[in-house]
C-alpha cells in the first residue's frame, strides 16, 4: 500500500516538473524590472485587447510584464489574492482594473505598505474609500464611461430624431463603469421629452443574458424602437433575440466598447452604433505610466483616453 | 476496522505528502515562495475555503452534499452587513448573520431527512434561493464600509497570528473534537457507512442529519464574517464556486464522496493544497487560463490516488 502511495506522489513529482516549466514564461536570469498588469479577466476581449497593447509598450520600454486575472470578472476577492501575491514577487510597479471599486482597496493598502507605485486602469477607485484608508493611486488611465454614455445617448436623441421607446441593458449593478454608463445616457436623452425608457434591467455584462433579458424586454414591451446596451456583449444578446423575434432593423441597438463582433453587426446592419474604447491604447498608457512611476516621475491624476462612436458610416471612412 | 483505519493514515500520509512536494517544487522554482509574508498570505487566502470546507466534510461523510454553502455565504454576510449598516451592535450583528447560516442548513437538513429529498436537489435549489435572498435584500448592490472593530476579524492579529489563520486553526480544533470524540461525530460516520444499519440501532437519523447540514450552514456563515471583513463589503454576488472549491478539497484530502470516511485533518491539507497551488502558480505568472487546467489536474490526480488506494485493499 505505501508503495504505491509513494509512486503516486512521485508520477505527481514528474508531472509537475514536466508542467511548471511549460508554463512558467519569466526567463529565470533577467533582471528586467517588472510590472504587475492585474485585470479584472481575461475571457473578455477588452481585457485581452488592453493585455496586447500593455504587452507591446511593455516590449518596446524593455520591462518584464506579468499579467494576471481572476477566471470570473467579478471575483473580487481572488483578484485581491494575486495583487497580494504578486507584492510578494518583488514587483517595481501594479497596473490594475479594480473589480471591485471599494472592496479592492484592502489589497492596495498593501502595494502602498511595499512601496508598489499604483496605476488604476479602466474603472476608478471609490475616492472617499480610497483617502480612508489612505491609498494614492499614481494615475488613473482610462475613458470617460460617463462621457461616453452621453455620446451613445445623444446620438440616440439624434438618430430617432428625439421621439423613440428606449429599453436598457444595464451592466451589473453597484459597477463604477456601467454606472456612470448610464447615468450619462440618461442624462443625453433626458434633454428629449419624447424619449420614454419603458425598461431597464441588468443583463451582468453577459451576451447570453443580454438575450434572456431583452428577449423578455420584448414580450412586455412589443413596441421597444431602441435599446442601449451598457455594452456590447450584452448587445450582441440583444441582436439576437431581437432576430429570433423577426424584428431585424426595426429596433435601433447601439453597444458600447465597438468590439470586433459589434463591428461586424454595424457593417451588417443589424446593429446601428457602438461607443469605442481602446483598451489597447489604455494597456499601453498603463504600462508607459507604471515605467514612469517606477522612475519616480510624477503623473498627472487622470489621463483620459479618447472616446469614438462607431456607426456604418465611420466604419466605411478609410 | 484496523485496516481501513492503516488506510486512512496511508491516504492522509500521500496528501500530506502531496503538499510537501508541492511546496518542494515552489520553493525550487521561484525564491518568492517560501518566505514568511508569502505563506502567511497563503493561509490568510485559503483560511476561507477551508472554514467553508468543514462543513463540506461532515456532509460527504455522512454520504450528502451541499451545493448551497456559496449563497449561504452570500446571504449570511449580507444580512451582517445590512444589520451593521443599520448600526446593530456588534455582537447582535454577528449573531443575525451566523443566524442566517445556522436557518439555512436547518432548512437543508430538514428538507433532505423529513423530506426525503436527494441532497443534491435541496441544496441546489436552496443554493438558488439563498442567492436570490442575498440580491433582493442588496438590490444587487454591495454594502460596504464597516468599522475598524469589525473588520479586525479579517486584519486583526492575535499573538501576532493573522486573525483568519487563528479562527481557521480555532475552528478545525473544535470540529475535529465533534467528529472523533462525540456519539454526534460517531453518527455522521455511521449514516454515511450504513444509514439503515444506523436507524434500525436506534439512532434518529433524522435528527443528527439536520444537525450535520446545520453545522455546514454555521460554518459558511463564519466564512462569510471573515470575507466580509477581508473585503470590507458584503456582496450578494459573493462566495459562487465556493462549493466546488470547498468539495474539492475535501475530496483531495481523501474524504468518499460514497460516505462512511474522511478526516478533518485531510481536508485541511486538502484546501491547503489548492491555496499554495494557486498562490504558486500566480507568484510564477501562469495565465489564470492554465491555473484551471492544472487545478483540475489535481483533483482528478487525488481521487486516482484514493481509488487505487481502495481497489488494493480488497
Amino acid at each position: 500500500m505505501r508503495k504505491i502511495s509513494v509512486s503516486l506522489v512521485v508520477l505527481f513529482v514528474v508531472l509537475l516538473a514536466v508542467s511548471f516549466p511549460a508554463c512558467n514564461r519569466a526567463a529565470p536570469g533577467t533582471n528586467k524590472p517588472k510590472v504587475a498588469l492585474v485585470l479584472k479577466t481575461l475571457n473578455h476581449p477588452f481585457f485581452v485587447d488592453m493585455r496586447r497593447g500593455a504587452q507591446e509598450a511593455a516590449d518596446r520600454l524593455g520591462v518584464q510584464l506579468d499579467v494576471q486575472a481572476a477566471e470570473r470578472e467579478i471575483d473580487v476577492e481572488k483578484q485581491m489574492q494575486i495583487v497580494e501575491n504578486m507584492i510578494q514577487t518583488g514587483i517595481g510597479a501594479l497596473a490594475i482594473t479594480p473589480s471591485g471599486s471599494r472592496e479592492i482597496i484592502s489589497a492596495l493598502v498593501k502595494a502602498r505598505d511595499a512601496k508598489v507605485p499604483i496605476i488604476v486602469v479602466d474603472t476608478r477607485l471609490d475616492p472617499k474609500a480610497a483617502a480612508d484608508a489612505g491609498v494614492h493611486a499614481e494615475t488613473f488611465v482610462g475613458s470617460d464611461n460617463y462621457e461616453g454614455g452621453k455620446l451613445a445617448g445623444g446620438y440616440l436623441v439624434k438618430a430617432t430624431n428625439g421621439k423613440a421607446r428606449v429599453a436598457i441593458l444595464e451592466g451589473i449593478p453597484g459597477h463604477e463603469t456601467g454606472d456612470s454608463r448610464l447615468r450619462g445616457f440618461r442624462e443625453a436623452v433626458s434633454s428629449a421629452p419624447a424619449i420614454t425608457i419603458v425598461a431597464s434591467q441588468p443583463a451582468n455584462w453577459e451576451r447570453d443574458q443580454g438575450f434572456n433579458v431583452f428577449q423578455n424586454m420584448l414580450q412586455a414591451h412589443p413596441d421597444i424602437d431602441a435599446v442601449f446596451a451598457a455594452s456590447d456583449l450584452m448587445a450582441l444578446g440583444a441582436i439576437e433575440a431581437i432576430a429570433a423575434a423577426g424584428k431585424t432593423g426595426k429596433i435601433r441597438v447601439v453597444g458600447f466598447d465597438a468590439l470586433d463582433d459589434a463591428k461586424k453587426a454595424i457593417a451588417a446592419g443589424t446593429m446601428e452604433a457602438s461607443v469605442a474604447q481602446f483598451p489597447s491604447e489604455m494597456g499601453k498608457i498603463a504600462v508607459e505610466s507604471a515605467v514612469k512611476a517606477m522612475h519616480g516621475e510624477k503623473l498627472p491624476p487622470d489621463i483620459v483616453v479618447n472616446l469614438a462612436m462607431v456607426t456604418k458610416d465611420s466604419l466605411s471612412r478609410p | 476496522m484496523t485496516a481501513s483505519r492503516r488506510l486512512a493514515h496511508a491516504r492522509q500520509l500521500g496528501t500530506v505528502l502531496g503538499l510537501v512536494v508541492l511546496s518542494g517544487v515552489l520553493w525550487a522554482m521561484t525564491p518568492h515562495f517560501l518566505t514568511v509574508p508569502n505563506l502567511l498570505n497563503v493561509a490568510q487566502q485559503t483560511s476561507i475555503n477551508a472554514i467553508v470546507a468543514i462543513g463540506m466534510t461532515f456532509v460527504i461523510i455522512s454520504g450528502g452534499i451541499d451545493l448551497s454553502v456559496g449563497s449561504i455565504v452570500a446571504l449570511s454576510g449580507v444580512v451582517l452587513g445590512l444589520a451593521l449598516q443599520n448600526r446593530v451592535l456588534l455582537p447582535f450583528a454577528l449573531a443575525l448573520g451566523l443566524g442566517t447560516g445556522l436557518a439555512c442548513g436547518l432548512a437543508n437538513g430538514a428538507l433532505v431527512s423529513w423530506g426525503r429529498l436527494p441532497p443534491f436537489i435541496v441544496t441546489l435549489g436552496t443554493m438558488s434561493i439563498a442567492r436570490g435572498a442575498a440580491l433582493v435584500a442588496t438590490e444587487g448592490r454591495p454594502i460596504s464600509g464597516f468599522d475598524p472593530a469589525f473588520r479586525s476579524f479579517a486584519t486583526g492579529h492575535v499573538a501576532g497570528i493573522p486573525s483568519p489563520i487563528v479562527a481557521t486553526i480555532v475552528m478545525y480544533a473544535i470540529a475535529h473534537i465533534v467528529l472523533t470524540r462525540t456519539t454526534f461525530g460517531r453518527y455522521v460516520y455511521a449514516i454515511g457507512g450504513n444509514e439503515e444499519a444506523t436507524r434500525l440501532s436506534g439512532v434518529s437519523v433524522r435528527l443528527h442529519k439536520t444537525m450535520i447540514y446545520a453545522v455546514s450552514g454555521l460554518v459558511s456563515a463564519v466564512a462569510a464574517v471573515i470575507l466580509t471583513a477581508r473585503l470590507n463589503s458584503a456582496q450578494p454576488i459573493a462566495g459562487m464556486m465556493y462549493e466546488l472549491d470547498a468539495i474539492a478539497a475535501t475530496v483531495i484530502g481523501g474524504t468518499s464522496l460514497m460516505g462512511g470516511e474522511g478526516t478533518l485533518a485531510g481536508t485541511l491539507v486538502g484546501a491547503l493544497i489548492m491555496g499554495v497551488l494557486r498562490n504558486g502558480l500566480n507568484l510564477l505568472g501562469v495565465s489564470s487560463f492554465l491555473q484551471q487546467i492544472v487545478i483540475g489536474a489535481v483533483i482528478i490526480f487525488a481521487v486516482l490516488v484514493d481509488t487505487v488506494l481502495k481497489r488494493h485493499r480488497t
